[in-house]
């Protein structure tokens, strides 16, 4: 029979794996951030459409892990509070 | 090496070190951990953080979308400039993030819910949306064990209209399988209304979203709350939904999710297609 011990570690294992996907979110907003730059010095001038496209791509792409983060935010304090009324 | 080389070379680097593995990672963690708290919950009515995981995990599934279209597009410009793409957007490229959920990274499948000792509250919920009796199911058919395949029966009985048997569909299943509707159904969502609209989703097709499906809503489900679907365009239309004074039911957005799909199949007459590839 499940004890709430065993509920609460089941609980905080997974707010560790959300905390390692808000780790790889972070980084991936970094390099993203380090790759929109290049792209922005590397095309200067370019009014290409498919430049224009690529750069509202990243954007998006940029403003989907600001979102994801934030989403990871509410999980973690829902669980955690959840856990702590146990 | 000429100028226009170099210029090359710096792109395909640049394209080939967007952080799609990274975002890869991050959505295998975050469907992990929905997996874990999904067990954790099963038999309980408190969210416990399921919808805000599930939004989680749509952002990072578009995010790696957006990712792959930026890098198509550099791919198109290389070659529009006269170089040929290489490394930026070949073939050659990792498992992209949207097929990755499709080859062999899934989940293993769960073993079908005896009817007698499914969530009796995800039952009672989804009796209550779609204005049904609640009985056990009548054994007829086997219940769906994933998410996918749950959206995939869901959306062919809404794209039918028929609420009968949606109902049937949806009251066997377990309930994290159910609440797991809401996450595969949304990216669906945003590019079928793409689909609709002609372009991605804008807080300007809010209305014309709404009176596409807002009258089979109704009829299939309901008991569905309105502003339940509200919040649910709101999410695809990428606008802060209208803020609600009770929280919603668990079920209402992963049903909702599920059957506003399969009305939007429909009216794209994808529905009589196999609609697998259509989710993913």
């Amino acid at each position: 029979m499940a004890s709430v011990a065993e509920l609460k570690s089941a609980i905080e294992a997974a707010v560790q794996q959300i905390s390692d996907g808000q780790s790889a979110v972070k980084a991936a907003g970094e390099k993203l951030g380090e790759a929109q730059q290049t792209l922005a010095g590397a095309l200067e001038g370019s009014g290409h459409e498919a430049v224009t496209a690529a750069h509202a791509a990243l954007s998006q792409a940029a403003q989907e892990l600001d979102d994801c983060l934030t989403a990871t935010l509410a999980a973690i304090e829902q669980a955690r509070q959840y856990s702590s009324t146990l | 090496m000429s100028i226009i080389e170099d210029l090359a070379a710096q792109l395909r680097a640049t394209s080939d070190e967007l952080p799609v593995d990274l975002v890869t990672r991050a959505l295998e963690q975050l469907r992990t951990a929905t997996e874990r708290l999904g067990r954790v919950r099963q038999a309980s009515v408190n969210p416990l953080a399921v919808p805000e995981l599930s939004a989680a995990t749509e952002h990072a599934h578009l995010a790696g979308h957006a990712l792959q279209v930026a890098q198509d597009h550099l791919a198109a410009y290389l070659s529009a400039i006269g170089l040929p793409a290489g490394a930026a957007g070949d073939t050659a490229r990792p498992s992209t993030v949207v097929t990755r959920r499709h080859q062999g990274k899934e989940p293993a499948r769960r073993a079908a819910p005896d009817a007698a000792t499914a969530p009796r509250w995800w039952s009672a919920r989804v009796a209550v949306l779609t204005g049904s009796k609640d009985r056990p199911s009548d054994g007829a058919a086997r219940p769906a064990t994933d998410p996918e395949e749950l959206l995939r029966r869901v959306s062919n009985r809404a794209g039918a209209g028929d609420r009968e048997r949606l109902h049937a569909e949806l009251r066997g299943v377990d309930a994290e399988v159910g609440l797991g509707l809401a996450a595969v159904a949304g990216p669906a969502l945003r590019r079928l209304a793409g689909q609709l609209l002609g372009h991605p989703p804008r807080v300007p097709d809010l209305h014309r979203l709404r009176s596409e499906v807002s009258g089979p809503v109704r009829d299939l489900l309901p008991g569905l709350p309105p502003a339940v679907l509200d919040t649910l365009l709101s999410r695809v239309c990428r606008t802060p939904p209208p803020s609600q004074p009770h929280p919603a039911h668990p079920a209402d957005q992963a049903v909702a999710a599920g059957v506003v799909t399969g009305l939007l199949l429909n009216r794209l007459g994808g529905n009589r297609s196999n609609s697998r590839d259509n989710h993913g």
